[in-house]
């Protein structure tokens, strides 16, 4: 049943593929004139630097932001059907996945132009990715039961997505900060931000990411998810009612 | 009544549904759908349900149909049997075409995905919308929406069938059609409960009706009764 509802999605979006490329490329654009071009970065790479962070983040704010206001914003289908609120923000999810594909395609072919080789490191991205991707589905449906419950959480948490967006080291470096404290503070603290590093580490640097933290991400995730899908499960018809009314 | 033979399939005790609404100054919050309201559903009957609009009747529906669950009082199910809402309009995904949205619904309704396409091209022959149904739904008029709606419905089985006014939309030519293939299901052991504002289609239709009225059952009984019962609280 999910399967199905992702295929309607990704044909959904066929249509503007061309943008699943686009709209990243264009952010990317703006950072890099606005922090290297005019703000001077002092980076000699930093264009990769950025695409590495920018390009994992927007996967992680735009699947959370859409995903969190997919069961308000589908609930002629729960007017009509008593289904398993976890279909609508993974079906989101999932359409994300596979946009988010081709912009790591095309990220590791520019990162192939600019001299970084393909590197049997780069394997270590594999369980990055994996826990990026608990990271967005934990969240969405937070999000997506929040927003359901009450709307203006939709704007808490396009607000949040922005505030990440500055405090996730998405255009600075969390490695550069001077003091070694502040940065490990930061990585604590912000799981998002350990994931974006995890990225340039491997692929700037061929370095595996720091297994235990990754670890914890990952079990922290899972821990959530659990809740929320049980909490989901349980309250269907609340969830259904609150979509409705 | 030659309906009330059969097991109860489906019964609703003492149910009453309140949310609260958004604007909290008003009415102290909380709204009233439905108020201690039992219900019956006995095997093989038509059951209609009339009432002016917001009595709460698509709520019964969806109450029975276990999408919303009552804030007091129990719904109950023969175990094993399968239930379907049935509504035009609502429910569709304007960027995919006909053919998907009769898949996605007929998969959401419970067939398997090899079912579901079993299902299409009897679909696409019923509702008459020939080369559009490959087209996005978002290019479709309401008519044809009611149509591919009306049909998804009809081609796909459930134990209970809870109809909520499909019957009235349509040009006329699809509607007789539709009430024909309608009746033909109902006159086997389908059980079925039907809203709908027609009177006659009531008439005709069902073998035992509700009328609700300000969330609770005005009357109850042989259909001409209670659309009479009906009519006075209307004028």
């Amino acid at each position: 049943m999910a399967r199905m509802a992702l295929r309607a999605d990704a044909a959904k979006y066929f249509l503007g593929y061309i943008w699943w490329i686009l709209e990243p490329l264009l952010f990317v654009g703006v950072f890099y004139v606005v922090f290297d071009v005019i703000l001077d970065s002092g980076r000699a790479d930093f264009l990769v630097f950025l695409m590495c962070g920018k390009l994992a983040f927007i996967w992680f704010s735009k699947s959370v932001n859409q995903a969190s206001n997919s069961i308000a914003a589908n609930k002629g289908l729960i007017g009509r059907i008593n289904v398993t609120k976890t279909l609508f923000p993974l079906a989101v999810i999932q359409e994300g996945v596979y946009r988010q594909l081709a912009v790591f395609l095309l990220l590791f072919c520019f990162l192939y132009f600019r001299g970084y080789a393909p590197h049997l490191a780069w394997l270590y991205l594999l369980p990055v990715m994996a826990v990026n991707y608990l990271m967005i589905v934990a969240c969405s449906y937070v999000g997506a039961c929040l927003v359901c419950i009450v709307r203006d959480f939709s704007m808490i948490i396009s607000l949040s997505m922005t505030f990440l967006m500055f405090t996730s080291g998405v255009f600075w470096d969390v490695r550069a900060l001077g003091d070694p404290h502040k940065t490990e503070l930061v990585l604590a603290l912000n799981p998002l931000a350990f994931i974006l590093d995890a990225y340039r580490q491997v692929l700037l640097h061929s370095t595996a990411p720091d297994w235990i933290h990754l670890m914890q991400i990952a079990c922290g995730s899972i821990v959530l998810l659990v809740i929320v899908v049980v909490i989901m499960r349980r309250s269907s018809q609340y969830l259904a009612l609150r979509a409705l009314s | 009544m030659s309906a009330g033979s059969g097991e109860v399939m489906l019964a609703l005790e003492d149910v009453s549904l309140s949310y609260q609404s958004r604007r909290k100054s008003f009415d102290h919050g909380s709204h009233h759908v439905l108020d201690r309201v039992s219900l019956k559903l006995y095997e093989g009957e038509t059951l209609g349900i009339i009432g002016r609009n917001g009595v709460g009747k698509s709520t019964t529906l969806r109450l029975m149909a276990g999408i919303l669950a009552p804030t007091s009082g129990k719904v109950r199910q023969r175990p094993g049997k399968t239930s379907s809402l049935l509504t035009i309009g609502l429910g569709f995904r304007p960027d995919l075409s006909g053919r998907d949205n009769a898949m996605l619904a007929a998969m959401l309704q419970g067939a398997t995905a090899k079912q579901a396409r079993g299902y299409l091209e009897e679909i696409k022959e019923f509702s008459e919308l020939g080369d559009s149904f490959e087209e996005r739904v978002k290019t479709y008029s309401s008519g044809m929406m009611s149509r591919l709606g009306f049909t998804t419905a009809l081609k796909t089985h459930v134990d209970i069938l809870l109809i909520d006014e499909v019957l009235s939309v349509g040009d006329a030519r699809f509607r007789e059609k539709a009430e024909a293939a309608m009746k033909s299901r109902i006159s086997g052991d389908q059980t079925v409960v039907f809203v709908s504002h027609m009177e006659a289609q009531i008439r005709e239709i069902c073998n035992r009706a509700v009328c609700l009225h300000e969330g609770a059952i005005l009357a109850e009984g042989d259909p001409r009764d209670v659309l009479a019962a009906y009519r006075e609280v209307c004028y």
